[in-house]
């Protein structure tokens, strides 16, 4: 194997560029039905166009903009109420069969609920997207400060340290370890939130489009928008990675030269 | 400088430890052994604070901030620099952030770390990170060290060679220490006496034997010493005896 082949990222490239002009090929000899999958060159002529006549903007705004609130709405609820839970007994309590039981269910469930109680807008968008991920950031938190390494606290307390030093040194960080290592996949639940919301009643955002695709049997505009949202959130995913590396650097930096 | 006065410990019902009394005096070096589940380390956790006795207690001659524990584990924290452990102590009792890290800084190179002070725990080798830890406590100036099988987990050279710099250290400082240690020779290589610990639970002081050995001591030559050999059989057997009767009462 020649050197560069032997980068995983490019073989990777070459692999979904043999796989795409494959699915071209057939599709140009009438081998692959386009009513069902059309060729990759109409699928990007399709999501050319949307941004070329400016019809998608709309729809961008509005899907990014339910999606962002609820990522950051529901951090901060997630992470307040699992710091509340886990220091306060009573609070745990009450919270912790609420939150098992929305983990355990499919929470894109409630959708409509939220569109009968805040609209057909944005507003029932993002509080899909803030209960996705609320729950599964409360639970990082909880279980962050739950599991917390016991051997770290009774360093701190036998060094003299109290109740502020135990929360800066060692609960916030191990916490924030756990909820950076959910980050990527609260961005993934954001995005549920807000396109499964506008896909049950909403005027506009990207979700919508995708109803509205399927609705009319548009498959290239279907695998388009699919495609779109697939690539937004792979590049802030990529984001949240880049913030989890910079912020948890003690435990991506390599190990150098190690002696006795 | 350290009186355990009847103590006992328990996590449940049944106490691990009972009517445990024992003393450091100061400047003294001091051990604990024993079978394994005979409470050594909850004697130490129960003299730090870190766990309340059922009954008995623990006189500390000067502050509480004048005792160091040195646990099995480094117990460092993964998200701190090597620097950033070693001032953490220093950082509690209100040293400014420059002084606390100079400070640290100078304890590192006084263990044999200048340079790495940069470095998180997990780019270090386990001594390195025992050193760091070491620097931790020490840079606190502790009068009392309690110390947990601090070493168990080193290979033979590098555990040989951090005991021997600690020994030599607390010789001249003129430190108190409490070790607990499962290896019989290790004990009384570096203490002034040992006490031998029952099978738990209820476990209590059997015995306690003084080690003549001069200081300051070398741990090899000590082992050379006339009174090594004897001592270390009378307390193997006195051990053995403790972990025999022991499995005999439970086989009843």
């Amino acid at each position: 194997m020649s050197g560069y082949l032997k980068n995983i990222a490019v073989r990777r490239v070459l692999s979904l560029l043999v796989l795409v002009s494959v699915w071209e090929i057939m599709s140009r000899m009438g081998l692959i039905n386009p009513f069902y999958a059309p060729a990759p060159s109409e699928v990007l002529r399709v999501v050319v166009s949307l941004f070329v006549e400016g019809t998608i903007f709309r729809h961008l705004e509005a899907t990014f903009a339910a999606a962002l609130a609820g990522l950051i709405i529901g951090l901060g609820l997630g992470i307040f109420l699992g710091f509340a839970a886990a220091l306060i007994s009573w609070v745990a309590d009450v919270l912790e069969p609420i939150m098992l039981l929305l983990n355990a269910i499919p929470r894109v469930i409630l959708a409509p609920l939220f569109v009968i109680w805040l609209g057909i807008e944005i507003p029932s968008k993002v509080a899909l997207a803030v209960v996705l991920v609320a729950v599964l950031i409360f639970f990082a938190v909880y279980n962050g400060i739950k599991d917390v390494n016991q051997l770290l606290v009774d360093r701190v307390r036998t060094l003299g340290g109290g109740r502020m030093d135990l929360l800066r040194e060692v609960y916030i960080p191990s916490v924030t370890a756990w909820v950076l290592g959910s980050l990527k996949v609260a961005v993934g639940f954001a995005f549920t939130g807000a396109c499964v919301g506008e896909f049950v009643a909403a005027t506009r955002g990207l979700g919508y489009l995708l109803q509205f695709a399927q609705s009319t049997y548009n498959a290239a505009l279907t695998m388009g928008l699919i495609f779109l949202i697939m690539a937004f959130v792979l590049v802030l995913f990529f984001c949240a990675e880049a913030i989890e590396r910079r912020l948890l650097r003690w435990r991506y930096r390599g190990s150098s030269e190690k002696t006795a | 400088m350290l009186r355990v006065v009847d103590l006992a410990v328990g996590y449940g019902q049944e106490p691990v430890i009972e009517g445990v009394s024992l003393e450091v005096a100061s400047g003294k070096f001091v051990s604990l052994v024993g079978p394994s589940g005979s409470g050594k380390t909850s004697i130490l956790r129960a003299v730090s604070g870190l766990l309340k006795p059922v009954s008995g207690h623990v006189e500390l001659n000067g502050a509480s901030d004048s005792l160091g524990f040195l646990f099995q584990d480094d117990a460092l924290l993964p998200w701190r620099t090597a620097r950033e452990n070693v001032a953490l102590g220093l950082r509690i009792r209100k040293y400014s952030k420059d002084a606390a890290q100079t400070e640290a800084d100078a304890w590192l190179a006084r263990l044999g770390l200048d340079g790495f002070g940069a470095r998180f725990p997990h780019e270090l080798s386990g001594g390195q990170r025992k050193r760091v830890a070491i620097a931790q406590i020490l840079a606190l100036k502790p009068k009392l060290l309690l110390m947990d099988e601090p070493f168990a987990s080193l290979d033979a050279i590098v555990r040989t060679r951090i005991t021997q710099e600690l020994l030599n250290w607390v010789e001249r400082e003129h430190l108190s220490v409490l070790l607990v240690t499962h290896d019989l020779e290790e004990a009384l290589t570096v203490s002034d006496t040992v006490y031998l610990l029952s099978q738990g639970p209820r476990a209590r002081v059997l015995a306690s034997y003084d080690v003549a050995i001069p200081r300051p001591r070398d741990i090899f030559a000590s082992r050379k010493h006339t009174s090594f050999a004897p001592l270390l059989e009378r307390l193997w057997h006195d051990m053995s005896d403790t972990m025999g009767s022991a499995e005999f009462e439970a086989r009843r």
